[in-house]
């Protein structure tokens, strides 16, 4: 099919390329049409295959466009424009085409229906998000963005050899679609590999906390939307049913609650707190059912949207401040009373309030767990809310709001509400987390199965309420214990960050000295005979080649110069000497002539 | 040869080639500088665009000659006015028109005095190029042959550097003895065939010693114009002394006359001896390539610089036409077309240097890249390009010239593949210099980076070395047909079946 069919990634690509030529004055509008253009696109796409591209051997498959894919893709749109709208008063403009190349990324390889088409977009998503994190140039900003992008490369390397292997060795065509999770091949957990370590899966997961902490305060918006929930999703498309993902999912839920207690920066508490959420979709998706994929796809939608809420809160507050560590604020509910209101919506949101979106989302998938009789991982989810409303929904507006004030003078004096789109981007993320909670047939009519769960019964609505009551009754009494503290957590990635610093020795001295020898003998024994036979050939140019041609055409004129003298201007003189050649060479023709004619 | 009847209607070649010249006589009424400058620059565009449609119009599946013209010029001689392009000559016109008005873009700032004698050359030049290219008549060809000489010697000559005269009357000597042998050899093959018409000069049954004299006397000339080593040495005399659209128009056009010489004369109406001189002329071509690749690395003038890589890329091109098969011929055609985007896109970058700084010395231009981002970014492009980077247009080129050459004899690529390294060591070397320099470089904190101008002359040679890299599928369709019709004539067994039995 050699039709164009506008992808939504497409929009955002071209618009982000154009946007240093916008001129100044449109430059605002321009910033929330072209993602509004790229929502509305995803918004009204027609079900069906798309975008097919005939290269070299293979077809790609831009756009692959079912439930599936339109409920990620819908998401999606939706908070590129409201994270656009967050950061509308930013004026670098690599921050805003970085976040649009990395948002663009997204949804190619949520609509992408062949492997490589989502390979492409899976590089082109770690290579622009790494930008987001160099762009805040803090002291420790490009050495975190550079371990982002070496995981992230490493990651995509797994991926593709699994593709590889099973696309050409393995012989199952290019089109991505469930792969057999019954009787998984290397190739297949090659493609798991990489799908877990984009969804921040321990151990494969510390790039996260490690990013997003030391993103710009726009930038890790972008951030915590896309590269996990893409991982989700394809997760959802590959992997569904597997049964190890439920462990995995379980163990991630419980691990990142706990480490993200122990957290003293709001920014990488909410990192860690990810890591959590997306282990209810993971699990969801190992549970493999239709209820559990309706709510792993239903969590990742109102996640986008409440983490997203939660870090345009936090980044206000970095933004304000310039502070997001919690033994370095408090008490600024004075001061940034609206975005006090936003972040708590959120915060509530993710604890799973009723009324609130997290309510409607993470129990689908609980539900299906107790569905499929497996007590123990239901249990433990639930376990790992309690954690999720301790730290989310108490620790960090109290310790950021109210609590005892630690800010400094500096602090306090630059503390102030926002400007207003950041304010009106979190206004528009608040409402649709409270409007998704209130009116779930918004959400569930884009859910992928048909959806027969009803989450405002008694039981749940009681359940929850005791958990959360009584968790907020134990943050209180245990409040001096959870008192935050300037610690560093240690994570996995001790294990890599000590690794470069010994593989980077390795490179500096042994390997160093080796190439320098070879680095000198190349230069001795092939540069400097190279030069020298290059001059020489410069020189035979000059002096022989030319030396010849100028010498042949110096002699012709000196010879002429010398024949020149013979004319004396006399008449007599040239004419006697004229007939005496003429004559000369007739006496010589007729020698000749008469010789050969005998 | 059959006739195809022309599609367009009007008679394209004639206006192409005589539009120049009407152009030149409205110029002679112009005073104002700036005005001719425009005028000059809106005919050359004109002509451009106006030789668009052959390109659209071509029927890529007949090797026969198309936009036939012909009318009777000196009856009592047997002269006549006959154009025709095939596959061949095709993209050489459409090459010739586009670099036109960048030549006029180029020289806007450059020239001050006497714009409009400057501007009529230039004009009389594209006319007697493109009539080169479409010349299917004998002395018709020569006549555009030798029409060139002179507004070339004038725009070396007066607008020149230091030693412009010396430059100028070298390369006049120099090309001119070599069409002297040309002319007699025309003559001599007028002689044997009874016209002068080029196509029906082929496949005629001349005698094996007749095919050699004349391929040798042409071969001379056209070896001049390639140029091929030896006859070389007036080349980077012309480049170094020339202005900047003398240099553009030298490389990009006029070494492609001499080539495309070979492919019209040499290999289809003397088969015979094409195949008993092809291991020297593929010898010759391999020194070319090594040749120019080790001069080119020892200069420090970047226009001689330049210069002797040209004589290496168009040893690529020869190799390509003396291999003797399908990749190789198409590849030397392809490599003419690259060679002129690049080679003219690097003349006009080192035309802007010097417009900036009045040196082309290496050493004196280091470090630019600092204070001249995008300067230095077209640079890049068109360095990597001239050492056939993979992606741009030159690798295309050469892998097909290799290709050609490894089936006509492996050890042809034992001797160009030093010639390919040699290129990417004074490309890379030239490129480091000038964009990065070493640790004291000359202060270029005062230059302005490319202009609007600037950037519109460099852009569409931009567009073409990646649109032939990456698809170069639209330029080599155009060859198909005549490539092999042309292989025919020069095949083995034709030439031997020419060659009456003695």
């Amino acid at each position: 099919m050699n039709e164009f069919w506008l992808h939504p990634a497409l929009v955002l690509i071209l618009g982000g390329l154009l946007l240093p030529l916008v001129p100044a004055r449109l430059r605002k509008p321009y910033l929330l049409l072209i993602p509004a253009l790229a929502f509305a696109r995803a918004m009204l796409m027609p079900r069906g295959v798309f975008g097919e591209v005939h290269f070299l051997e293979w077809v790609l498959v831009f756009g692959r466009v079912d439930a599936l894919s339109s409920v990620f893709g819908y998401i999606m749109g939706l908070m590129c424009l409201i994270s656009t709208l967050y950061a509308l008063h930013v004026e670098e403009n690599g921050q805003h085409i970085a976040a649009w190349l990395y948002a663009g990324g997204a949804l190619g390889a949520i609509y992408a229906g062949d492997y490589l088409t989502l390979f492409l977009f899976w590089e082109v998503m770690a290579l622009s998000s790494v930008f987001l994190v160099w762009f805040r140039r803090g002291p420790e900003s490009l050495a975190a963005g550079f371990r982002y992008l070496l995981v992230h490369t490493a990651g995509g390397l797994s991926l593709l050899a699994g593709i590889v292997l099973h696309c050409k060795a393995g012989g199952h065509g290019w089109s991505f679609d469930a792969l057999d999770v019954h009787h998984p091949t290397l190739a297949a957990y090659l493609i798991l590999g990489g799908f877990l370590l984009n969804a921040a899966v321990p151990p494969l997961h510390a790039w996260l906390p490690d990013a997003y902490g030391e993103g710009t305060f726009n930038g890790s918006v972008f951030l915590c939307a896309f590269t996990t929930k893409t991982a989700v999703y394809a997760l959802c498309r590959g992997f569904p049913g597997m049964e190890i993902l439920v462990p995995l999912g379980v163990i991630m839920a419980l691990y990142g609650v706990v480490y993200a207690v122990l957290e003293n920066d709001c920014r990488r508490l909410l990192a860690y707190h990810i890591i959590s959420q997306v282990g209810y979709m993971v699990a969801g998706v190992g549970l493999g059912t239709q209820m559990a994929i309706n709510g792993a796809c239903a969590h990742a939608f109102a996640h986008i949207l409440y983490k997203g809420l939660l870090f345009m809160g936090c980044g206000a507050v970095l933004h304000m401040t310039g502070e997001s560590k919690f033994t370095e604020l408090g008490g600024l509910y004075k001061k940034m009373p609206l975005t006090f209101v936003f972040t708590l919506i959120g915060g509530l949101s993710i604890s799973a309030f009723p009324l609130f979106s997290g309510f409607v989302s993470k129990s689908m998938i609980v539900q299906a767990g107790f569905d499929q009789h497996l007590l123990w991982a239901g249990f433990l989810l639930n376990l790992a809310s309690v954690g999720t409303f301790l730290h989310t929904g108490l620790k960090v507006p109290y310790f950021i709001w109210f609590g005892k004030n630690q800010c400094k003078t500096a602090t306090w004096e630059r503390a102030a509400e926002p400007p207003w789109n950041m304010n009106a981007a979190m206004a528009v993320a608040a409402v649709l987390c409270v409007g998704i909670g209130c009116y779930t047939p918004y959400l569930y009519q884009m859910l992928p199965y048909p959806v027969d769960y009803h989450p405002y019964s008694s039981y749940h609505v009681s359940e929850t309420l005791q958990l959360l009551l009584f968790t907020a009754v134990g943050f209180f009494l245990l409040i001096k214990k959870l008192e935050p503290e300037p610690t560093i957590s240690l994570d996995m990635d001790w294990f890599y960050r000590k690794g470069a610093r010994a593989f980077y020795w390795l490179a500096r001295r042994p390997l160093q000295f080796v190439d320098t020898c070879v680095g000198e003998g190349y230069r001795l024994a092939g540069l400097i005979p190279l030069m020298f036979s290059a001059r020489g050939a410069g020189q035979f140019d000059n002096r022989i080649i030319d030396g010849f041609v100028d010498g042949f055409a110096g002699a012709v004129a000196a010879f002429g110069r010398r024949l020149r003298r013979v004319q004396r201007g006399q008449m007599q003189e040239s004419l006697s000497l004229s007939f005496a050649v003429v004559a000369l060479l007739l006496v010589g023709f007729l020698i000749i002539f008469t010789r050969v004619a005998r | 040869m059959s006739a195809t009847p022309n599609p367009i209607g009007l008679p394209i070649l004639s206006l192409l080639i005589f539009g120049p010249l009407a152009a030149v006589l409205v110029a002679l009424l112009i005073r104002s500088d700036r005005w001719l400058r425009w005028w000059t620059l809106l005919a050359t565009s004109a002509a451009a665009v106006g030789s668009l449609p052959l390109y659209f119009a071509f029927d890529t599946s007949t090797p026969d000659f198309q936009f036939l013209e012909d009318a009777s010029w000196i009856p009592a001689l047997h002269i006549r006015y006959t154009l025709g392009l095939d596959g061949i000559s095709l993209l050489l016109v459409l090459l010739t028109t586009l670099i036109m008005p960048l030549c006029v873009l180029a020289s806007w700032r450059y020239i001050t005095h006497r714009v409009r004698e400057f501007m009529i050359c230039l004009l009389i030049m594209e006319t007697a190029m493109v009539g080169v290219f479409c010349a299917l008549d004998a002395i018709l060809f020569f006549v555009f042959w030798e029409a060139m000489l002179i507004p070339m010697s004038l725009l070396i000559g007066v607008w020149g550097g230091p030693r412009k005269v010396y430059a100028a009357l070298k390369f006049f000597i120099y090309t001119m003895a070599g069409s002297v042998f040309l002319l007699v050899a025309l003559i001599a093959l007028r002689l044997q065939t009874g016209s002068f018409n080029i196509p029906g000069m082929m496949g005629y049954p001349y005698s094996p010693g007749f095919q050699c004299w004349v391929f040798l006397a042409c071969a001379i000339s056209f070896a001049i114009k390639v140029p091929m080593f030896p006859f070389h040495t007036w080349l980077p005399a012309a480049h170094v002394e020339a202005p900047t659209a003398g240099s553009v128009l030298l490389a990009s056009i006029l070494l492609k006359m001499g080539t495309y010489g070979f492919l019209r004369f040499c290999l289809p109406i003397t088969p015979y001896a094409t195949h008993l001189f092809m291991p020297y002329m593929v010898g010759l071509s391999l020194a070319a390539v090594l040749y120019g690749g080790f001069t080119a690395l020892a200069q420090s003038d970047l226009k001689k610089l330049v210069a002797y890589s040209s004589v290496g890329h168009m040893g690529f091109a020869t190799l390509g036409i003396f291999a003797l098969n399908v990749a190789g011929l198409e590849g030397a055609l392809l490599q003419m077309i690259n060679h002129g985007v690049t080679t003219g896109a690097l003349f006009i970058v080192v035309g802007i240097i010097y417009e900036r700084l009045h040196t082309r010395d290496l050493d004196r231009t280091a470090g630019l890249g600092k204070h001249m981002p995008v300067f230095t970014a077209f640079l890049g492009v068109f360095a990597l390009s001239s050492l056939a980077f993979p992606g741009t247009n030159s690798f295309i080129g050469e892998f097909l010239v290799l290709t050609g050459g490894f089936a006509y004899s492996k050890s042809v690529v034992l001797w160009a593949a030093p010639g390919v390294v040699l290129a990417a060591a004074y490309m890379l070397r030239t490129l480091q210099k000038i964009a990065y320099g070493g640790t004291r470089n000359p202060d270029h904190s005062g230059l302005a980076d490319l202009s609007l101008r600037e950037m519109v002359t460099l852009a569409p040679l931009l567009v073409f070395v990646f649109w032939i890299g990456l698809h170069p599928q639209p330029f080599t369709r155009v060859m198909h047909a005549s490539v092999q019709r042309l292989l025919e004539h020069s095949s083995h067994a034709s030439a031997f079946a020419l060659v009456p039995p003695h």
